[in-house]
């Protein structure tokens, strides 16, 4: 193939935004997007020679970018159904999921602490980064429901049945995410002296 | 206070968890204050799944 001149190679880029709003859509996860995007842009420039002029440009990479996005999709879904069976399947341990946190007594293994002032932690910026750091290192399933719980407002019965779990599964994967999350709260931002500035 | 009602921290932590969830019957109400009267760290505990909530609140809020 002859090296393709830079201003066909101008005209591709010239799309990136348009195939980017098109693949968020799609997608709706920007990783994701940009990456199905990137694919399309190199498959089009590889693939240059066969593009006959007949439709525009535009409509030539978005057909591109379709196959990328639909191929993506299809692997999201697969590795969420990978994640989620051993959330499942963890769940469904019976209790094993508060027997962590307890000794056989039932007295706390590691005792919540009092936390110094919270909501003056609500007016912090670096506060809402690690709150935005915990949330993301929830377990996919996780992280979802507690999302829609808390942040959406939704209500549990309806989280589950979108979640197509039974209630006690899906109980417990928000039971989890709050022992998570609060753990997580106490360790990277409780638990830690106050320093001016912060 | 019959024996009954009288709650560990594990019994008492998960019926807090519950309580985010599905409404708390009476039984489970009572159980549950008799033990945070007299439990400081499940006292904590509760506060900060009340704190959780209200900081998913103003995060929804755009925070």
């Amino acid at each position: 193939m002859s090296q393709l001149p830079a201003e066909r190679y101008a005209e591709i880029q010239s799309h990136q935004g348009y195939l980017m709003r098109y693949a968020l859509a799609q997608l709706r996860d920007s990783q994701l997007a940009e990456e199905a995007v990137q694919e399309a842009l190199l498959a089009a420039l590889e693939g240059i020679g066969s593009f006959d002029g007949r439709s525009s440009l535009r409509t030539w990479l978005t057909s591109i970018l379709r196959f990328k996005v639909v191929d993506l999709q299809r692997r999201a879904v697969k590795e969420r159904a990978q994640a989620d069976l051993g959330e499942k399947v963890s769940a469904a341990v019976d209790e094993g999921w508060i027997d962590e946190f307890f000794d056989e007594s039932g007295h706390w293994r590691s005792p919540p602490q009092a936390w110094n002032d919270p909501d003056a932690a609500l007016e912090q910026t670096r506060f809402w980064q690690a709150f935005e750091q915990c949330l993301g290192r929830l377990p996919a399933g996780a992280g979802r429901v507690f999302f829609r719980r808390e942040v959406m407002g939704d209500e549990t019965a309806a989280i589950c049945q979108d979640e197509g779990i039974t209630a006690s599964n899906c109980w417990v994967m928000l039971h989890r995410a709050r022992l998570a999350l609060r753990g997580c709260l106490e360790r990277n931002w409780f638990g830690r002296e106050p320093a001016d500035g912060r | 206070m019959d024996a009954e009602a009288k709650l560990n921290c594990r019994a008492a932590a998960r019926l807090l968890l519950l309580a985010a969830e599905r409404p708390l019957d009476a039984g489970e109400l009572n159980a549950l204050s008799h033990h945070l009267d007299a439990c400081f760290l499940c006292k904590n505990f509760s506060l900060q799944l009340d704190f959780l909530h209200r900081a998913s609140v103003f995060y929804a809020a755009g925070q």
